[in-house]
């Protein structure tokens, strides 16, 4: 091989090595989820965000992964995704549609609600059939009770929210089977409850992450792996628009 | 070193420039740069002066930058010195005059450099015991205590008294939480301290190993599962300090962190009866006190929660035949 051939194959072969990092780096390692931006939604000084949780993400290729899953305000239809836009310091109606079974808090702490207006939430069950009116509700003793699913919390707001189950064996067995849990997917009526609560963004604009405090990912003691620690599973990020 | 053989060196090294000139400008400078180093940067080095423990480390960066001064300056001096005084004339090839035999050299350099070394490992270990194990983990059987905190009563607290506050610290995937066990034992995510009063901290993990560290109150303790590492500390202001975790501990290590606010003594009784109040209803949901509790063992497991088997919040939820099951 000539002096210039084999240049140019080096050349070509490192430019192959730069171009194979550049994609792994913008695929996968810089990859997120989603952003369901509701800012534009906002009015009076309010917005309306709703949420879902399913005990699978059968739309993904982990089938058997616990997720969170955001309704795209222009759609109405649930994304797989865990990071939404909302503007600063304003109301946020929440609306958390929970159709994933009960599981001890890890630290029993986390069964209190805090930082939302009032310092509770509103809770609906609906047992597959009727549905109960919406009660507010403080604190959840997870241990002693099936009464928690996940929490939704934001640390550098001092927000932290655990969400309500359904309570009984019964309910927890018929759980929803394909995320997400829609009328399309003839899984809206599985056991769920609806849980509703209102808190204040930062006046400060910024990236506020949120996650589940629950370790119902992997379930094991050594860390919130698998879904716990996958942005767009249980946990993402507010993005508080100025 | 050439210098110091002025017949290898050529006529004017060595002679009275260097014998002279050379030490009084070492001298001089080495004065003015520890005293500006000991009473100009001392006072705002970190990690400030807000606690013993955080003084205590203020005063040994500041003491060991002091004594590294006359050694930096005369390192620079002596290199400054070369490069202006002893440079190479054109032709001349001769080699500089050897240190194989020069006794008062290498006398002077191993005496001078062993008497520094051995003052700084005598210095280093007495200032890491005093105060109090310096804000270090001690793990779950402390030798160094804080002087006049002789008792450490569970059940209360009153400032001014020998008995010192409890503040247990539970690293989480991806927060702290603190416990004050004299208080009922409410846990919250607010980290309070009372001002001039010895604080005990029991740092202990549910999860993975996370780090305590309080850098501005110069506490640093690892949160290890199962295990209870204690570090004292007494703050001497109040304001905020910042808390951080220190060990990498999962993809939100990075966001671990929140701030703790030291308080008068008057005022933290009054945050932490009324948080006891606060915390009442979630309170009593909490496991007993305890040095460290175990996720995988909860008590009072109601009947439904055993019989969709999760008997515990470490267990494992999965088949174990999953992929992704560890």
């Amino acid at each position: 091989m000539s002096l210039p051939a084999r240049a140019a194959t080096l050349v070509v072969a490192f430019l192959a090595v730069v171009a194979g990092v550049i994609f792994v780096a913008f695929k996968f390692i810089g990859a997120q989820p989603a952003v369901e931006n509701y800012a534009p939604y906002a009015s009076g000084g309010q917005v309306n965000v709703t949420m879902m949780t399913a005990a699978q993400t059968t739309v993904t290729n982990k089938p058997d992964w616990v997720s969170y899953f955001i309704k795209n305000p222009s759609t109405g239809n649930f994304d797989h995704t865990t990071y939404f836009e909302v503007p600063a310091d304003t109301r946020v109606n929440m609306t958390i549609e929970g159709y994933d079974g009960c599981t001890p808090l890890r630290n029993p702490l986390w069964g209190k609600v805090a930082g939302t207006v009032g310092d509770v939430e509103n809770v609906s069950f609906f047992n597959g059939k009727t549905s109960t009116p919406s009660t507010p509700l403080s604190t959840f003793d997870s241990w002693a009770n099936c009464s928690v699913q996940h929490t939704f919390a934001i640390p550098g707001i001092g927000l932290n929210v655990p969400i309500a189950s359904v309570t009984t064996y019964e309910e927890n067995s018929n759980l929803c089977g394909t995320s997400p849990c829609t009328a399309a997917n003839q899984d809206a009526n599985a056991p769920h409850t609806v849980v509703k609560f209102s808190f204040m963004t930062p006046k400060t604009p910024g990236t506020y992450r949120w996650q589940c405090f629950v370790p119902c990912g992997l379930g094991y003691v050594d860390g919130n792996g698998g879904p716990m620690g996958t942005p767009g599973y249980m946990m993402g990020q507010m993005e508080v628009q100025a | 070193m050439a210098a110091e053989s002025p017949a290898a060196a050529g006529p004017q090294i060595g002679g009275r420039r260097d014998r002279f000139w050379l030490p009084v400008a070492w001298i001089v400078l080495s004065v003015i740069g520890s005293l500006l180093v000991l009473l100009v940067w001392g006072p705002h080095m970190p990690p400030g002066d807000q606690s013993t423990s955080a003084a205590s480390q203020q005063f040994d960066f500041t003491i060991l930058a002091t004594i590294a001064t006359p050694v930096v300056i005369g390192v620079l001096l002596y290199l400054g010195w070369a490069l202006t005084f002893w440079r190479q004339k054109p032709g001349d090839e001769t080699d500089a005059a050897p240190l194989h035999g020069n006794t008062k050299i290498q006398a002077t350099w191993i005496v001078g450099t062993a008497v520094i070394v051995l003052f700084l490992a005598a210095f280093g270990t007495y200032e890491l015991i005093v105060p109090a194990g310096a804000g270090a983990g001690q793990g779950p059987q402390p030798i160094w205590k804080p002087a006049g905190a002789t008792t450490s009563s569970l059940t209360s607290w009153t400032p001014g008294t020998s008995n010192i506050l409890q503040v247990q610290v539970i690293g989480q995937q991806w927060a702290f939480t603190y416990r004050y066990p004299q208080f009922g034992g409410f846990e919250t995510t607010q980290l309070m301290l009372p001002v001039d009063e010895p604080v005990q901290f029991n740092v202990t993990s549910l999860d993975v190993i996370h780090s305590f560290w309080a850098y501005t109150l110069g506490v640093k303790a690892d949160a290890n599962p199962g295990l209870n590492n204690v570090a004292y500390t007494t703050a001497y202001h109040t304001g905020y300090f910042q808390v951080r975790c220190d060990e990498l501990c999962g993809i939100w290590h990075g966001s671990m962190y929140d701030t703790g606010e030291v308080v008068s003594a008057s005022a933290f009784m009054k945050w932490a009866q009324a948080t006891r109040v606060q915390l009442a209803d979630v309170t009593k949901l909490l496991p007993p006190y305890a040095d460290t509790y175990d996720p995988t063992n909860l008590s009072n497991l109601g009947a439904v929660n055993v019989k969709l088997g999760l008997v515990g919040a470490g267990g494992g939820y999965y088949n174990p035949a999953d992929p992704e099951q560890p």
